[in-house]
């Protein structure tokens, strides 16, 4: 339950959309799907006073652009992208990906603009500060952290926990945003500052519009993986992306990207062992050892951060084979 | 002749159509004419005093219809155990100190939630903060902070502190015990904090209306809480109505008197308004009880064969800051380890500590789970050492048909024996076992493994209000009306006293209806938290039907000019066996009785106690007395695979083999052993309250996680029937509701040490900890 009244308003555009958000700066809150927002709310992490909703905006579906890309609306729902036939041939790891999310009564809230923007998770930040950790924490903009009482003041820890992020950021995606002073265009990975307390570089009246997916090139492979303690419903312990292009040999890595997620305050990359697997042919422990020994994973929700390097060192080596296996045609 | 048409088949459920159609009431759905909403203030400390209260600003807000706290009640206290020994501990709400993060201390009722809750941020406390202490060994260490003082009886011989009751039992000499073993080993396990995951949350709606407290609340038995209810209040049981409502899961965790229970009733004595509290999914985690996490020293002595001849337990149960359910679980935890096998040398101790973490209740096992994970795990690996395997040390120690057991109770017809024979030739356990330690295979990381835990269960003790009534009305036109107090939690208690009704009265399951668990209007009754609903209640409705069958042979005999025994009944006519032209329809014979026996409308009484020879419970402390009369067995084994790279492990099949006695409704047997599957591999795998400095950590479904349908195993079962059911005689069901969460949670453990070598003395079963051993074990190696 929601204990405080706020103002709800629902424009017919994302443009007024933007307005709204504009004109009441940041006590204002963009809702889509909610099923962020909405337990995020219910446990005071955010108070909005008023909530912009989109859901009166029907999404464009999916379509191929002129440069062979593929336009995703930002509104468009979970369960939609998993279905999308264009999706599903072209951009397969996409629709594995949002597949992974949550369970099908939130894929069908949830939308792809709202998975992008979804909020850092912590056991302690995700809680009402009634009666249990009444002192609010730097993200809450308190004084303390619980979990991590030796940080600097002001770093939060609170993990980014998208499914879907890692798996843009491997494609090259870009993002079309609308502010009030209208559109631009950024890399999907410039949408993240790496910083827990304010993870997103968004500014406070603007909106992911839609997102554009360059095609793939020949002999492209790529894997996915998602660690988690009972498969539906939780979020990510770790998630592991892997994208490649073979070599006319059909052993030569051309270049690699590996992206992980939930184990940061953001999306994070080894970008040294991406480098050492440009123009190499990979061996997959090798690389595994050395990425997961790259990123320096966050301790979050009870898994600490030797078995999250352990389970990246093992699902790294697994997805790289199967990347690999993917660009040789075999799976 | 016994040919059963209702008992023992698995007929549909009474309570299905409601529950599917959402017609089913719940107290959530009790909507009152001009209902207020509570809400509780909590405390934000751990254990801190109560320097003072100010309620002036928030009665002062629109809208706030009444605030209370402690003051406001008669200070009369409660607990789960209420005896001379362990009398009643706890107060309605707080006074003057608070011991667990989210304990209760004030309450108020306001039109609405938001303006409850704005209320609630009015209340000004001052407090002066207390050290806490959560651990529980350091809890009892002299000079810890005391939570309550040692109990008593302990602390005249015993310098722990923090002591609420201690178990010590025991019979024959271990010392000599262990002198005369041939191989004698020593382990300590640890269990861990789990909730009972019930979907429906706490509710309760109390209206006090012409002198009188009507009540719905979410519970497990609507006699035990109109009795603790009445008593806080210091009503008459007669001026306190517990109201029928479904209820959407307990498993143990709504037995007790809840500080919101009381408040909704005293707020609505109060604002004279029905007043309704709902606990938030938070708040749940947070504040209201949990599970008992235990730790078991154990120490077993057994000969060359496998022979047990000595064993030897401590067990700390880390209690929470009331008495609650501590006390009986260090009681239950000797049950559950002396039932199934032989001791003839026994020493047990169990102490039930005090921490600053919130009052704990039952959870479905009661301690069970935890003792047979410790005893179960040892079993196995005292069985490798010794060189035999693990069905041989188990079938050497099982108990046998007839057995007496050390307190005087008799297991009868115990099927153990041949639960555990059946569930090793199921599983082809002896051949299968150490296949993959043996000879790992070498294309993959996948190890699988099997493993056996057992386990015994009592099925119904004396615990108030000790018997249950019921009442069968039979109606003009042949079909009837059923009275019973049984609550029907989901488990099929109406379901399968309308079979037992059914067929003892030869009608069909939709001539009868129920009116269940209403205080007012339906005889008293044990409730659905002591494992004995089926055999007490169930006996009880066998004799409400026989004695009206009786009444209707009475009448029958006298109309048709034979003698009673001449008669039989079927499907709603009485024959006459010796000429079957010669019959009357119960409506012509119930016509007759009215007429002829001054307006005798055959109304059928029950009754039934278990141990009618028993003055009351056994001893909490000794364990002096009889527990129970029925003892339930079980072999359970898991199929487990674990990946060796990961330490991610999941339950690929369970067997459950068990002996319930006989199953009157077999589908609901099934239903019952499926969701102890279920719960036992979320205990193993998944489930966890986190907590720090007596917070908790994960508040949410999200981050409690409970198996989903996918994370389900397959799950076998197979029946050894060992009683039967006879027309207008008293039967023997056993227990089917909560002893198989235990032995499978045991054999999981010991699948996982067959698939990879690791054993684990901890629950859970995390890959992080599967992962370590596997690590230790290399070093080992090398």
């Amino acid at each position: 339950m929601i204990l405080y009244d706020f103002e709800y308003e629902r424009p017919g555009s994302l443009k007024e959309a933007t307005a709204l958000l504009n004109e009441t700066g940041g006590d204002a809150q963009l809702l889509a799907g909610g099923t962020d927002l909405m337990p995020n709310m219910r446990v005071e992490v955010v108070t909005p006073s008023l909530l912009v909703s989109v859901s009166g905006i029907e999404p464009a579906a999916p379509e191929k652009c002129a440069d062979g890309s593929i336009r995703i609306d930002s509104l468009t729902k979970l369960s939609d992208l998993v279905d999308a036939e264009l999706i599903q041939n072209e951009l397969p790891m996409l629709a594995e990906a949002a597949h992974t999310v949550a369970s099908n009564q939130v894929r069908v809230m949830g939308t792809l603009g709202g998975n992008l923007c979804q909020e850092t998770r912590c056991l302690y930040y995700n809680q009402k500060h009634d009666y249990q950790f009444v002192e609010p924490c730097y993200k809450r903009g308190g004084d303390c952290c619980y979990p991590f009482p030796g940080n600097d003041r002001d770093v939060c820890w609170a993990v980014y926990m998208s499914d879907i992020a890692p798996v843009l950021i491997a494609l090259d995606a870009k993002l079309e945003i609308l502010g009030p002073d209208g559109t631009r265009e950024i890399a999907m990975a410039d949408l993240y500052t790496g910083d827990g307390m304010n993870p997103f570089t968004l500014g406070t009246a603007e909106i992911i519009q839609a997102i554009f997916v360059p095609p793939v090139p020949e002999r492209f492979g790529w894997g996915y993986h998602k660690t988690t303690v009972r498969g539906g419903l939780d979020f990510g312990t770790a998630i592991i992306v892997i994208v490649l292009q073979l070599a006319e040999d059909g052993e030569t890595c051309c270049w690699a990207k590996i992206v992980y997620s939930a184990v940061g305050q953001g999306p994070l990359r080894p970008t040294t062992t991406e480098l050492s697997m440009e123009d190499a042919v990979l061996d997959p422990a090798l690389i595994a050892v050395a990425a997961s020994q790259e990123i320096s994973p966050l301790p979050h929700h009870g898994f600490n951060k030797g078995f999250l390097r352990e389970n990246i060192r093992v699902y790294t080596e697994r997805t790289l084979v199967s990347a690999i296996e993917c660009a040789q045609g075999k799976i | 002749m016994n040919q059963l048409r209702h008992v023992g088949k698995s007929v549909k459920r009474k309570d299905g159509p409601d529950k599917v159609t959402g017609r089913a009431v719940y107290c959530q759905d009790v909507r009152l004419p001009g209902m207020l909403t509570g809400r509780i203030l909590r405390s934000p400390h751990p254990h801190a005093k109560i320097v003072s209260i100010d309620l002036s600003k928030a009665k002062a807000l629109d809208g706030v219809k009444g605030v209370i706290t402690i003051e406001d009640s008669k200070g009369i206290k409660h607990g789960f155990v209420e005896t001379p020994r362990y009398p009643p501990d706890q107060e309605v709400l707080a006074r003057d100190r608070v011991v667990h993060v989210g304990e209760e201390i004030a309450a108020v009722a306001a039109i609405d939630d938001i303006t409850a809750q704005a209320a609630l941020e009015l209340i000004d406390i001052e407090y002066e903060i207390l050290p806490p202490v959560f651990n529980p060994h350091k809890a009892m260490q002299e000079g810890s902070p005391e939570i309550h003082p040692s109990h008593p009886k302990v602390a005249e011989k015993e310098s722990f502190s923090n002591i609420g009751g201690k178990t010590e039992s025991g019979w024959g000499d271990v010392e000599q015990g262990f002198a005369e073993a041939d191989y004698v080993r020593e382990d300590r396990y640890e269990s861990h904090l789990r909730t009972h995951g019930y979907l429906e949350p706490q509710v309760t709606v109390a209206h006090w209306e012409s002198d009188k407290l009507n009540v719905w609340t979410s519970s497990m038995g609507a006699f035990n809480k109109r009795a603790k209810l009445a008593k806080v209040l210091d009503l008459p049981y007669s001026s306190v109505r517990v109201h029928k409502a479904y209820v959407g899961g307990a498993f143990g965790g709504k037995i007790d008197l809840y500080s919101h229970e009381f408040c909704a009733a005293r707020l609505s004595m109060l604002t004279g308004r029905p007043v309704r509290f709902v606990a938030s999914r938070e708040e749940i985690f947070s504040a209201y009880r949990h599970g008992q996490p235990l730790v078991v020293e154990l120490k077993t002595g057994v000969k060359k064969d496998g022979t047990l001849v000595a064993q030897e337990l401590r067990i700390i149960n880390n209690a929470g800051a009331y008495r609650g359910s501590g006390v009986v679980v260090v009681f239950l935890a000797w049950g559950f380890t002396m039932a199934p096998y032989r001791v003839p040398n026994l020493k047990y101790e169990g102490y039930s500590v005090y921490t600053n973490h919130t009052t704990r209740a039952p959870q479905r096992g009661h301690g069970c789970p935890q003792v047979r994970f410790a005893i179960e795990s040892q079993l196995d690996t005292i069985a490798e050492e010794i060189g035999i395997d693990p069905i041989e040390i188990r079938l050497r120690n099982a108990r046998v048909p007839d057995e007496e057991l050390p307190n005087k109770d008799n297991v009868h017809q115990a099927g153990l024996q041949e639960c555990i024979k059946i569930a090793a030739k199921k599983t082809n356990l002896v051949a299968k076992y150490g296949r993959d330690r043996k000879s790992p295979p070498q294309d993959t990381s996948i190890r699988r493994g099997v493993g056996i835990g057992i386990s015994s269960y009592m099925s119904g003790t004396l615990i108030y209000p000790n018997g249950s009534g019921v009442i069968v009305k039979m109606n003009d036109d042949g079909s009837a009306i059923v009275l019973t107090g049984a609550i029907d939690l989901g488990q099929g208690a109406e379901t399968v006293i309308t079979q037992i009704i059914a067929e003892e009265l030869s009608l069909d399951m939709d001539d009868i209806k129920i009116i269940a668990s209403d205080t007012d209007t339906t005889p008293q009754d044990i409730g659905a938290w002591i494992s004995g609903l089926t055999y007490v209640t169930g006996n009880a409705a066998r004799q409400a039907a026989t004695n009206a069958r009786a009444k209707l042979l009475i009448v029958a005999a006298e109309q048709m000019n034979v003698t009673a025994d001449d008669l039989y009944l079927d499907n709603k006519e009485i024959i006459s066996q010796s000429n079957p032209d010669n019959r009357l329809s119960y409506r012509e014979v119930i016509a007759a009785s009215v007429a002829n026996h001054r307006g005798d409308t055959v109304i059928g009484e029950g009754f039934w106690r278990t141990m009618r020879d028993e003055p009351n419970h056994p001893s909490l402390a000794t364990t002096k007395g009889r527990w129970t009369e029925n003892y339930a067995f079980s072999a359970q084994t898991a199929e487990v695979e674990v990946d060796i790279e990961t330490g991610e492990a999941r339950l690929a099949k369970a067997l459950t083999v068990h002996d319930c006695g006989f199953p009157i409704n077999p589908g609901l047997v099934k239903g019952q052993i499926d969701g102890q599957v279920s719960m036992a591999l979320g205990h193993a795998f998944m489930e966890e309250v986190m907590t720090k400095d007596g917070y908790t950590l994960n508040t949410s479904w999200l981050d409690y996680r409970m198996p989903t349908i996918h994370n389900m195993a397959e799950s076998e079962d197979a029946d050894v029937i060992t009683e039967q059911y006879e027309v207008g005689q008293s039967y023997r069901t056993k227990e089917v509701g909560e002893g198989l969460v235990s032995g499978i949670l045991a054999a999981i453990a010991n699948a996982i040490y067959d698939a990879t070598g690791v054993r684990l003395y901890s629950t859970p079963f995390s890959p992080e900890k599967i992962l370590k051993g596997l690590r230790e074990l290399e070093r080992h190696q090398k």
